[in-house]
This record gives structure tokens, sequence and C-alpha cells, in this order.
């Protein structure tokens, strides 16, 4: 049945207009005041003060009084302040309501974001974490990864390097999926699959993350990876607020490769002499300036009306010249209720700009390897050899860094809106139908241009090859990528007390379309630069050299799902749900999959009577979930128009069509069964919480490119459910409120992470797959292996000769493994591990009178690295062609071909401060403009302990290798520092807080 | 709520429906022009045939005639060039795996488009299916040339992973292919346009005069009187005649070469596969021809190959000024046959007549940064000079050329079949044979070098190496002539004749368990 969707999003709007059209009647008003105060602390200021389920309300003052004008009908007031338990009071003929507020256990009643809902801490029977903006990372933060990097046991966020356009690798308990997504699906505001970059994190509320297989199961094929639940801010009560938040921010390189100078180089005597002295990471870096500008408004508007509109403006700079991005983003959030409350319509629409100045990662490889003795530009014609003025020399792989940066761009334009529109309507009390479609749109615009006298040769995406623009006389490349997807739901939830058990359920249905289309287009021979935005004037096209292609393509996923949850007296409580959901991507036979999930908790402190123990709540959870495959048709046997053509006399070529893969009607999703044990503690009048978890997974029917025989298969690999993966590990977080009092206040956290992930098998019955090793790389080391995956082992082996000295003839010495008498690949063996032993983040914030620190250490411990620069250049030998990699470990002796082995494998330990903010909020009159006024500093990256001697010890989680013309990143084999990293860099932040 | 309603029914997962960019075989194969697409598939893959991923390095790169040095932190590679030289390849290489492949999907193409013609029945179909069956033949001769006992795949919709055949059952069904369907293959001559390129009657012979003449090497037993049956069927067509000169072969335009028994009909824009100038040149060279491509500076020649052509002893002829082996690559005295246009040697200049510099040139290099490409080679790793080797220049360079040639490449020529007949009669009548003599001499008059007088397997090979260098039949022959075992420059004797035919690639060993190891290889069990 074709979807009429267009139909589907017209009649939603007429839905949603009407309903703004339709106003409540007010009858007549009366005014009520009175004063809030704390149980010991005296009048309380900024308590909402609301009538129950409207939008009517105000907040309280200095002194703790209010004053609220309420329609004649209204029942019940509700006095609500973070941190302090809401009260409800009947208003009946009161006209002055004073309150006393009761302080809350906090860590019980905060409301958690869960897949289609939200329960309370207290009765989550599943591994979710939440983190609010308080908690967030401080400083100049561009991605929203950022905010949460080592923030939550479980949740690994890195990146190498300072690229402020490099994403961020986000693994939850490790890997677990090789299929579409090994990196958590994201939900923002019900949206399913959104990009997390699509809000700014100026408009988030909270971020939830589903760490297990049962909290995970309800978004089933999409669940395995676990879920990061962004939940945005909505419009306040009361009166208008402004707020504004602003930064500059200066970034600067900290961290480099440790390379010859030009004196050093000179005097080891074997390279040429170029005759300058160039620090050439100096020339390609800077001290970045940067500032970022958000401005937000919220309020309610009468009549059931609440609204929040933010603008968000980033400018940054790169720490590397001609880098950084421009960054817009808008957002505005509607919310309506009518009929007596009994409607509720909410509308969010998000749009987000950005244009993006890439640059080349290739630079940083070319700063660190240059030769320092050779001049930035040169008018000798033996160098000038594009002719733009820059020295360039022959070499593979090798060019001026600043030429590379300075004369070939590479941008992209970005652009998204996002669009979610919503209707709940209760029917009777607790039985709510919501309704909601969402729609994402994106765009990105990427240009290449290599000009003319440019001697840098890239090995462009677009084309596989490598080209100059000095060979191509200018060359190129425009790619443009829509992708639009659309989402309806339809939820049906109950909830009711039956006895002592209070229930809740819900049903729903989900239906989600994915579209992609783009075109990339790429060709050279322009006559000038001038015209290079106009392809029509690249001799390419007219000569049949050009290179134009598009592509479309489409996947729906249709779900089924519902759940229950059960608390029997705010001590037992259990949770089970059932997704079933089918895609167009699965094999003809496999369409549909089951997802249950099952959880069980008791609440010991109220069975016992525990001194000291405020909760202590023990959870077990099962739950299964899936994984897509990476792209669609993968199940089809499909024909595709060739790039040759076959010549079928007279001059004349038509194209031909051939296979695109072999069929696999059998495709279908991986299946991770997830086991769960976890303890959520609250201790010592709620000053120490925290929680344990370990967990047992296994994630079987592996979706992978396997290899088969040919024949009787038509090519080589075939995707594939084969294998299993097994991980377990052990998590805990703990916060605790150290030191109390009215001037000085010490909270510290700390979370732990550790697992192991085995690759338990690589077989079924339809085949077996060998995993291609992970290899060194050009030049040169195409096939030298420096890490793999094994069946029956973990991952993140690091592979190779095990080093044992050099001799003095400066040769290598390596063990002989199986003391055959000769050096060979037989006497490789595992020489590190990618993956870290244990990762922990530790914060602190103190508050005294008015000022404010924070700070937030973070490490990794026990994993390695494979250090490519040193792995390549840290060999006399190469000084050739090349500087040379001058560390602790630079041998001057070496005189031998450079092999690889573990004296290139490094143990990456590190600590770091991550952040550290020092804040202070001006003290403010009554009669201010301001509602509030802070100052901060923060410092990023401020120190690093680590014996690790690259730029960044970072985790890899992934490795980022260009295969068949594609990048892609390959999980099965972390560990590997490649050579395209930036320098690690520090960060230092000025900023302000302005409320109105 | 009522959208909700109807959407609750919708749970459609047909993919299909969701095709834009790709199309299903279902609904394909339905126009005349459709076919003529699908039989391309068949061919098309030849594109690649000279790439540095198939049979150049397997046929060429294993022989006495050209080498893949490393050259600094260049074309290393791990080390592969270096054992493809030295025959100490493992299953595991790359280039192994790639040929396996490669040819194997010729045969499945062949195999997959049978399937469909097959139930047709026109003539029009039985035509196509006796050409396609014919070029599975060759596919599949060049996997037993190569791997020998390669299993045998005709059913497309066979499942079971096969188990290998021994070399003689591959021998006898590319021997019966060729022979049964050969009659039912058009009788045209390369200037015929419909046929160009594709296989046709001759095409089958030429494939049976190879497989014949190295009978003896494949199954034990020779056939020297069908293979010299195979030569004469396409000589005696007067279809085919030596063209005037050597390099008309090998121009920019030489299709429809009167040599051409069957061509690749490559073009640097419709047709592009053809990347020798890439593989062979110095970035430098990029200025010579003014190429919109830069070199990868890789495959070259072997010096006492070149000396082949320019030594009077062993090829005679007129004297006169050549390009020596000294390090410098200074001038001297030598033959002046025709057929040096093969290489690449001596001073470069740009495009206007400049001095090609090289300014990263290597320290020990004689000459400095000035390029000259010389026959001499200091080493083959790990830092052979940038500017050393004879590079293969064979089919013309032209000006303004990109990363492919639009040069025709001739899978068979017919300078092959007279030396092929020369060395059936030299074997069925003795190398004394007069008309044996006589054929070779045809070859070395064209070539303007002098006859010789007396005919010896030594001569014959050393001719054959002159005039069909670079052509990838340098393995197959030095295999059949008892030299591929022995020592060259970069390389010892083999200890064992094992490496006469190429493991079974790893991969294919660990996907298919029906597969059993060549003799001699890791996992082989002998």
């Amino acid at each position: 049945m074709p979807m009429e969707i267009s139909t589907l999003s017209k009649q939603t709007v007429m839905l949603l207009s009407v309903c703004f059209l339709a106003t409540s009647v007010f009858a007549q008003e009366k005014t009520i005041t009175g004063t809030v105060t704390a149980a010991q602390e005296g009048p309380l200021p900024g308590v909402n003060v609301l009538v129950k389920g409207t939008t009517t309300g105000t907040v309280t003052d200095m002194e703790g009084a209010y004053r609220i004008t309420v329609p004649d009908d209204a029942d019940v007031l509700v006095f609500s302040s973070i941190g302090y338990t809401s009260q409800e009071v009947t208003i009946g003929n009161q006209t002055t309501i004073d309150v006393v507020l009761q302080e809350d256990v906090q860590a019980l009643t905060e409301v958690v974001v869960v897949g289609y809902g939200t329960q309370e801490r207290k009765e989550i029977t599943s591994s979710v974490a939440s983190v609010t903006p308080e908690n967030f990372n401080k400083g100049n933060i561009t991605d929203v990864a950022q905010l949460v990097q080592g923030k939550v046991a479980g949740l690994s966020v890195s990146r190498a390097g300072g690229d402020p356009n490099g994403g961020y690798a986000i693994r939850l308990r490790g890997l677990s999926s090789l299929g579409a997504n090994t990196e958590p699906l994201v939900v923002i505001d019900g949206q399913i699959g959104a990009d997390l970059n699509s809000v700014d994190p100026n408009d988030i509320q909270s971020i939830d993350i589903l760490k297990d297989g049962s909290a995970a199961a309800i978004y089933g094929t999409r669940g395995s990876a676990g879920v990061i639940l962004i939940t945005t801010k909505t419009g306040t009560q009361g009166e208008t607020q402004i707020d504004y938040s602003g930064y500059v921010s200066s970034e600067a390189p900290a961290r480099l490769v440790d390379v010859m100078s030009a004196s050093e180089f000179r005097d080891l005597g074997i390279g040429n002499d170029r005759g300058a002295s160039t620090d050439w990471y100096d020339e390609i870096t800077r001290t970045s300036l940067s500032h970022t500008h958000n401005l937000s408004l919220s309020g309610a508007a009468g009549s059931g009306t609440s609204y929040r509109a933010s603008l968000n403006y980033r400018d940054i700079q790169g720490v590397a010249i001609e880098t950084g991005f421009d960054r817009l983003n808008a957002r505005l959030t509607l919310q309506q209720r009518a009929f007596d409350d009994k409607l509720s319509i909410n509308l969010n629409v998000a749009s987000t700009w950005s244009q993006q100045d890439l640059g080349w990662n290739d630079a940083f490889k070319y700063a660190a390897i240059y030769n320092p003795t050779a001049p930035v530009r040169t008018t000798d014609p033996l160098f000038n050899l594009a002719g733009g003025g820059y020295f360039e020399e022959n070499f593979v792989d090798y060019a001026n860094p600043v030429a590379v940066l300075r004369q070939n761009a590479n941008e992209q334009l970005e652009k998204q809106t996002n669009i979610m529109a919503s209707a709940e309507y209760e029917f009777i009390p607790g039985l709510r139908l919501l309704a909601r479609y969402g729609q994402q749109a994106g765009n990105i615009y990427h240009t290449i241009y290599l000009p003319k006298n440019a001697f840098y040769l890239p090995t462009l995406e677009v084309t596989g090859r490598a080209f100059s623009g000095f060979a191509r006389s200018g060359y190129a490349v425009k790619e443009d990528d829509e992708s639009f997807d659309q989402l309806f739901e339809s939820i049906l939830t109950y909830e009711t007390n039956i006895s002592n058990i209070d229930l809740s359920a819900l049903a729903g249905y989900s239906y989600q379309s994915f579209n992609n289309e783009g075109v990339e287009m790429a060709g050279g021979g322009f006559l000038t630069d001038k015209t290079s935005e106009n392809l029509a004037s690249a001799r390419d096209f007219a000569n049949g050299m050009g290179r134009v292609e598009s592509y479309k393509d489409g996947s729906r996923l249709v779900g089924f799902f519902g759940r229950v949850n059960l608390n029997y007296e705010n001590t037992y409580f259990l949770s089970a749900s059932l997704r079933r959901e089918g895609s167009t991507m699965f094999g003809e036979n496999n369409k549909w999959g089951d997802f249950p999930a099952l959880s069980v908790g008791v609440d010991l402190s109220q069975i016992t009577d525990f001194p000291w123990v405020d909760n202590l709540k023990l959870r077990a959870s099962y739950g299964v979930t899936g994984a897509l495959p990476p792209d669609p048709y993968l199940s089809l046997q499909t024909l595709e128009a060739g790039t040759s053509l076959f010549y079928a006399g007279n001059d004349g070529y038509v194209s031909s069509f051939g296979p695109e893969r072999n069929p696999n009607p059998n495709l279908r999703w991986e299946r991770k069964k997830e086991f769960d044990i976890g303890l959520d503690f609250v201790l010592v009048d709620s000053r120490l919480t925290g929680t344990i978890d370990y967990y047992n997974r296994s994630t079987s029917d592996l979706i992978f490119e396997a290899q088969v025989p040919v024949p009787p298969n038509l090519v080589p690999t075939t995707w594939l459910n084969i294998g299993t993966l097994d991980s377990e590990g052990f998590e805990f977080a703990l916060t605790y409120d150290a030191y109390r009092s009215t001037d000085f206040n010490w909270s510290t956290a700390l979370n732990f992470t550790t697992y192991t992930i085995k690759l338990a098998e690589l077989d079924s019955d339809e085949g077996s797959a060998s995993i291609p090793p992970a290899n060194l790389g050009t030049p040169g080391q195409e096939a030298t292996q420096i890490a793999r995956a094994e069946p029956g082992k973990e991952i993140g082996i690091l592979w190779g000769l095990t080093f044992e000295r050099i001799d003095e003839d400066g040769k290598f010495v390596f063990s002989d493994l199986n003391g055959d008498g000769a050096i060979n690949t037989d006497d490789q063996s595992q020489v590190g591990q990618g993956l870290p032993d244990f990762e922990f983040g530790w914060n602190n914030t103190f508050t005294y009178k008015n000022f404010d620190l924070n700070f937030f250490i973070r490490g990794a411990i026990g994993h390695d690295l494979v250090n490519s620069y040193r792995a390549f250049y840290e060999n006399p030998g190469v000084a050739t062609s090349y500087n040379v990699v001058n560390t602790k470990y630079f041998n001057p002796n070496l005189d031998d071909a450079q092999i690889f082995s573990s004296l290139f494998v490094e143990d990456a330990t590190f600590v770091e401060m991550d952040n550290a903010t020092l804040g202070y909020t001006l003290p403010l009159s009554e009669n201010s403009a301001f509602r509030n006024l802070r100052l901060y500093l923060a410092g990023q990256n401020l120190f690093m302990i680590t014996d690790y001697t690259g730029p960044d010890p970072e985790v890899r989680f992934q490795d980022r290798s260009l295969q068949d013309g594609r990048y892609t990143n390959v999980v099965l084999t972390p560990g590997i520092d490649r050579r395209e990293t930036w320098v690690w860099a520090r960060t230092f932040t000025f900023g302000v807080n302005v409320g109105f | 709520m009522l959208p909700a309603l109807v959407l609750l029914s919708c749970t459609d997962l047909d993919e299909t429906e969701l095709l834009y960019d790709e199309v299903t075989t279902d609904d394909f194969y339905q126009t005349e022009e459709e076919l003529t697409s699908a039989i391309g598939d068949a061919y098309t893959l030849l594109f690649t045939f000279y790439q540095n991923n198939n049979m150049m390095p397997l046929n060429e790169v294993t022989s006495d005639e050209v080498v893949v040095p490393t050259r600094g932190a260049d074309w290393g590679d791990g080390g592969h060039w270096v054992r493809l030289h030295q025959h100490t390849w493992t299953p595991q290489d790359s280039r192994i795996t790639q040929g396996w492949e490669y040819f194997f999907n010729g045969v499945n193409t062949c195999n997959r488009l049978l399937a469909i013609l097959e139930p047709i029945g026109t003539p029009e179909a039985d035509a196509i299916i006796a050409e396609l069956r014919s070029l599975r033949a060759i596919y599949y001769y060049w996997l037993m040339d190569l791997y020998g006992n390669v299993p045998i795949s005709t059913d497309f919709s066979a499942t079971e992973p096969p188990a290998n055949n021994s070399r003689q059952e591959v021998y006898n069904f590319v021997e019966a292919e060729l022979t049964e369907n050969a009659p039912l293959l058009p009788k045209t001559g390369p200037a015929e346009e419909d046929t160009y390129g594709r296989v046709n009657y001759y095409t089958a012979q030429a494939a049976l005069v190879k497989l014949y003449l190295n009978a003896e090497v494949y199954t034990g037993t020779p056939q020297w009187q069908k293979a010299l049956d195979a030569c004469e069927e396409i000589i005696n067509s007067g279809l085919y005649n030596l063209t005037p000169a050597y390099r008309d072969n090998f121009t920019r335009d030489n299709k429809g070469s009167s040599e051409f028994i069957w061509a690749i009909p490559f073009d640097e824009v419709f047709a592009q596969g053809f990347h020798l100038p890439m593989i062979t040149l110095h970035p430098e060279s990029q200025k010579t021809y003014s190429m919109t491509s830069q070199p990868w500076n890789g495959f070259t020649t072997i010096q006492e190959f070149y000396e082949s052509y320019i030594d009077p002893a062993q090829n005679p002829g007129p004297q006169g000024e050549v390009v020596g082996t000294s390090p410098d690559g200074s001038m001297t005295t030598g033959t002046l046959d025709e057929r040096l246009s093969n290489f690449i040697v001596g001073p470069q200049f740009t495009a206007d007549g400049d001095r090609l510099q090289d300014g990263g040139a290597d320290p020990g290099d004689p000459d400095g940064p000035p390029i000259t490409f010389t026959p001499y080679m200091n080493e083959l790793q790990p830092s052979a000079w940038r500017q050393s080797g004879a590079r293969i220049g064979k089919w013309e360079f032209y000006n303004g050329m990109g990363q492919f040639l639009s040069n025709d490449f001739a899978i068979f020529r017919y300078a092959d079949i007279l030396l092929s007949k020369a060395e059936a009669r030299a074997n069925l009548f003795g190398y004394g044979d007069a008309e044996a003599l006589m054929l070779v001499n045809q070859i070395r008059e064209r070539a303007g070098v002098e006859p010789f007088t007396a005919l010896t397997p030594a001569l014959l090979l050393a001719e054959r190496g002159r005039e069909l260098f670079a052509e990838v039949h340098r393995r197959v022959d030095q295999i059949r002539f008892g030299t591929f075992n022995g020592a060259w420059r970069f390389k010892d004797p083999d200890p064992s004749t094992h490496v006469n035919i190429f493991p079974i690639p790893e991969t294919q060993i660990n996907a298919n368990p029906n597969l059993v190891q060549n003799p001699g290889y890791p996992g082989s069990g002998n």
C-alpha cells in the first residue's frame, strides 16, 4: 500500500490550526496571595505557583511572597520548586494561602525520561542514566556529545585531536553491533533517529541514556547500541523570561608530534638541506578566537499557551588555519492546552544552518614530516613545482602543509529542519491517545576546489582517486545530499490504580520512512580558477572526462509496541514490554522481528529498616534488541550500470549492466540479548547517591559483509548474519555531598566503567567470514598488519613482531617466537590492546558565597595505541624524503628498513583535566533589571598526564579507513592512532549568563 | 485521529518498490538493447585486464621481463611486489586473491547470462550462447593456467561451494567448449566492426593455440600437431597480416590493426582501464606528456632483458648509438632493433624541450636532479633510485593523456601465432625445420634486425620476449621453455616447481571448505 504522507501532513496541519484557534472562555476571576517558606530555611524565592491543569501561574519573589489571579472555578494550586516536594493546596474560599515546602529526596522523585514516556527515578527497573545541564561539561562546547563526555558510567565519548568539524565516536557499553548503528540511537523530543547536532547544547533540558537491553528494547531494531534521549527546554510559566549567554573562547596547540627541528635535521646529515628553518606546526596552527551567543525567550501567553524560542549562533575558529565553522540554530516550542485541558498540542520546530571550512587532515601529517629546512615559499623552479609560489617536492604522500590549507578549498554547507507536531487527548481520566508527526529534512552541500597551481594530491572520497589541481588544471567537486525522514506514531496510554498497585500501560504504532538522494559531480580542466563555481567551465565535462553520479534510496520501518509498568506500594516494581518491528531492509524471508523485555526491582529500604538508608533498590532486567543492516537493498539481487561501457561496433559504446551484489533473502536483524543486574542507593540523608550495574550481553546474527567463495557466488562478498559478540561489564556512579554549609558547599561525583568484548565466533550455516586486518597503509606499508579481530578473542588486538633491541649494526632484533631461526609473519603476536581496562570521570563542584568552582578530571587506563607517526617516520633512514619523528624512543643508530613491531605500540593510559570553570554570580538588588547575572572563566584540556608520545592518547574506538573509495569506520580494530590526527589543543573561555 | 487508524493497517515492507537507482533482474532483459548491455558485462571486465592488480603482475612481474622495485617509501606494499618477482608469494597476497576473483567474476557473469539466454531458443540467442561459452572457456583457460586445479562451475543456480577439479579436467573442459562452440562463431577479421573486441571463430582458435602450445605443461601430454592446426586455421584464413611497422600495433589509433585477433577496445573516456602510463612513468613525466594525472613510478624492465635487444651477440642487426646499461645511462653502441620502442630510456624532457628535473633525486643518483631513465637499477629494495629502470613505452604515450590510454590492447596478436607455428613445427619436425626458421625471421625482418641462421629453443624464447614483451605471455613462455625456475637479476633459483601454479587464495580456502590448496603451499598437505 503506498503511503500518503503528504495528505497526512496536511491533515495534521489543519488539525493543529483548528486547535490553536480554539480559545477557552474564562468566567470571573479572583486574586490569591501568600508566602512560601522552606521547612528550615525561611522564605523561598522562585517557587512556581500554578493553577493545576492550566498554564496560569506565577513565581514567588525574594521574600517568598506571591500574588496570583485565578478563575473563580479554579480548584487547586500547585507549588513547586527544584529541590522540594511539590505541594497541592485546594483553594476553596481562601484568598490567602501560605505554604511550607519540604525538602525533596531529589534522587527519588527526579523524573527520568524513558522510551515513550517518563518515570520517577524510584520506579526505574532498568539501567538508565540522566544528565542535566548543571552537570554538563563546560567551556567551548561545539558538539552535543561533548556535554556528557566522561559523565556517565558506561558511555564512552571520544575524539582524538582538536578538529572542530570532526565528530565524536560514541559507544555505550562498548561494541554490541556490527550493523547500521554502532553508536547509540538518538531520540530528540520523540523524534527517533535524530541527528545529535540538530539541537543546540543551550536548548537541552536533560539527556537520558538507556543503557541496558530492557530499557532499549522498546526501540526494537535500533536499540542494540543503546539509546540517548534528549529533551529540550519548554516554555516557562508566569512572566516572560529572557536569557542571554555568550562567550569568547581561544584555543592553542598544546601537544604535537615530536619531530626534528631544522638544526637537528641538519645535524643528522642524511636529508637534503634546503637552506631554511621552518616550524611547520607553527605555520599551520594559530591561537584561534571563537565566539558564541545564545538568546532565549520563554513564557506563557494566557489561554493555555506557553512557548519558548531560542536563537543560537556560533562562530568557531579551528586551531588549524583556514578551518572552523559558523552555525546558526533556531528553535521554537509551542504548547497549547484546550477543552478543559483534555487536549494538549505541541509544536516543536528547529532549524540549523552550518557553514564549515573542513580543511585537510593531511596538513597535520605533512606538518610533522615536512623537511624542516625547506622554506614555505620559493621561486626556484626546481621546487616551485606547481607554480603557486610554494615550496614543493615530489615524494610520495608529501605536500607543503601551508599550501595544502591555503590553496585548496574544502567546504560544507549543512542545513537541517526538524518539525515535530503532536496532539494528545485524554478521553477519561488516565486514558490518553497521542498522535505525532515528525519530519527531518537535511541537506549537505559539499564543495572541493583544487586550484590550478596547487600541488597537493588528495585522495578524494567522491572519486576514490588522488588528483592534484595542478595535474588536472583545476579540479572541482560538488556533492549535494538530501535526506528526508518522516515519522508517524500513535500511542495509547492508560494509568490507573488497582488496590495497592499503580499500573501504567501503553500500546503504540510507529511508521517511519527514510529517503536519501543526491548528486555528485567532479571535473577538471579550468581555464581560470575564477570560474571554479561553474562546472560548465571545466573542460572535462566537454570531453567526457567529467564525472556525474546520482542516487536515490529509501526504506521503511514499521513497529507495534506495548508496555506495562507496575508499582506495588513503592516497594516492588515491574516493567514488561514488547516491540514487533519490520523493515524493508531485511530479506524477503525475515521481514519481522520481536523484541521483548522484562525488568523487576525491589526497594529493600521499604522492607527492612536500615539506618542511614533512604532507598536501596535492587533490580534485574533482561531485554532483546536489534540492529538494522547499514544500507538498503543488501538482500536483493539487482543490476547496476557499470562505469565502463561495452564496445558495440562502429565506435559505439553502450552502458553495461552488471550485478551489484549476491542476494540474501534471509538477511535479518541482529539480535542482542542482555541481562543487567543493578543496585541504586540513596544513603546518609540523601547525601550519598549512587548506582552499580553488572551486565552480560550477547549479540548474535551479526550483520557482516562476509567473504564467500567464488564460485558459486558471483562476487566475493555477501551480507550475512554471521557471528556473535559477547561482552560483559561493570559500572558504578557515586555522588557525594561532601560538605554543606551556608557559605560553602562541596559535592563530588565519580563514575567508573569497565568492560570486555569478545568476538565469540564468526560462522553460520551460510558461510564463514574472515575479518580483513587493519594495515599500516600508504606509503609502502599497505600490507603491514597492525590490528586484527579473531573469533574467540577479545576485540582490540594490536598485532606485530615483538621488538627486543637494535643491535650494534643498527638492525632491528625481534623475538623469534616460534624458534625457527627466521623472523617472519609467523613470529607476530598480540602486542597491545586497543581498548582500555577502565575509564573514569571525577567531578567536583565547590560553591563559596557567590563563587562557584567546578573541575572535571577523566581518564582511560590500560589501553595501547599504535603510534603511526613513529611507525612510519621514527627512523633516520626516512630523512632522505621526510622529517624524522624524534620521541624518547628515537635511536640515531638505527640502520634498517622500517619494520613494524611492538616498538611502535605504546601504553596510552591517560588522566586529563578535561575542564574547569570558575564562576561568579553577581548579587542583584531586588529592583535590578536582571533576573540573574553570572560571569565565568573556563578552561578545557588544562593538563594531560600520559606516557604516550603522540599528540592525543584518547581511546580510538574505531579506525577510519578508506575502502573502495569510501571512508569507513572499522569498529573491530580499535587502537590505531592514524597520522590524520589533529594536535591536542587547550582552550580558555570567558562567558556571561544574563537573565531578564 | 483518523490518519492513525488508516496507518495502523500499513505493514507493507516490499523493498523492490523503493528501488530508484538499481534494477532487479526481473525487470531487466526486456529489450534487445538491455540484452546487449547485459552481454557487455561479460566483456567490460576486460578493461582491468592489464591493470596492476591482474594479468600484468601475475604474468610479467613474475618473469625475467618486468620488476616493480621498492623506491624508498614507494611500492613497498608489504613486500608483495618483491615476493611476486622472487616467487615467494603466499596465499594471502592480494594479487593472487584478486586474480582469482577477477577471472571467476568473468566465469560467473557468463554463467548468469547463459542461464538467461538458454531458455530463449532463437538463432540469435544461440549465437550469443556460443560466444559466451567460448568466452567462459577462455576465462577458464587463464584460471587453469594460473591456478591449475580450479573448480569447474557452469551452473549459475548452484549454491553449494564447489570442489577442485584437476588441471587435466579443466584442460579437457576448455578444449571441449572451444572446439564445440568455435564453428558456431562468425569467421570475421579485425576490420569487421560488429565483432571487434568480441570472441569470434579466430579468437577461439587463438585460445586453442595457447592451450595446445602449453599442453605438456598442463597435462603432461604435448599437443604440437593440434597447436599447428589451430595456427594454420588462423593463418590460412588470409584475414590477418603483419603490419608494415611493429609500432603500428601499439599506437593510439591502432584499432582494427591487421594483427589483432582479439583486442580490448580501450578508450580514455568510454572504456577506461589501460593505465600503463600511471604504473610505469616517473611523477615528473607528467610534464613530458602534459598528462592530466601524475604517474606512480612503478613497473620497469630488467636490465638483462633490455640488453637482449641491444646486444649484437644475442640480437644481430645494424649497430648504432643506444642507451647503455651503465649507472648513468650513457650512450653506447648496440643493435638498432625497431622494437626498442618498447622502452623509454635516456634523458627525459618536458613537452617544451627542457630537461626534466627531480628535486628529490636520490643521493646516490649519478646525475642528480636531471632525470635519465637508466636500464641499470642499483637495487630491488629498499631504495631503488627514482630514475632507474627502463620504462615500458610499448604502447604510444601521447600528449594530453590522462590516467587511461585510448590505445587498444591485443590479447591475441598475429605475430604470436606466427611464432607459435614456428615453435609447433620445431617441436614436430626439429629445430632445423626451415619453415620454423623462416617464420621467426619474418618477425625479425619486420623489426629491422638480421635473420637468424639457425634456430634453438633459447633463440626462440628470446625472440618471443623481444616481440611480445609486456603482452602478458612471458610467465607461461618461461615455464614452457623451462627457465621460470631459474635465476635472474634480483631472483634466486626456485627450490621447487610448485610455484609454476599460484596458490588458491586464502580467502577462498577459508570461505569454501570443499577447496583443497595446491601442492607445495601451506595447508596443501604435501
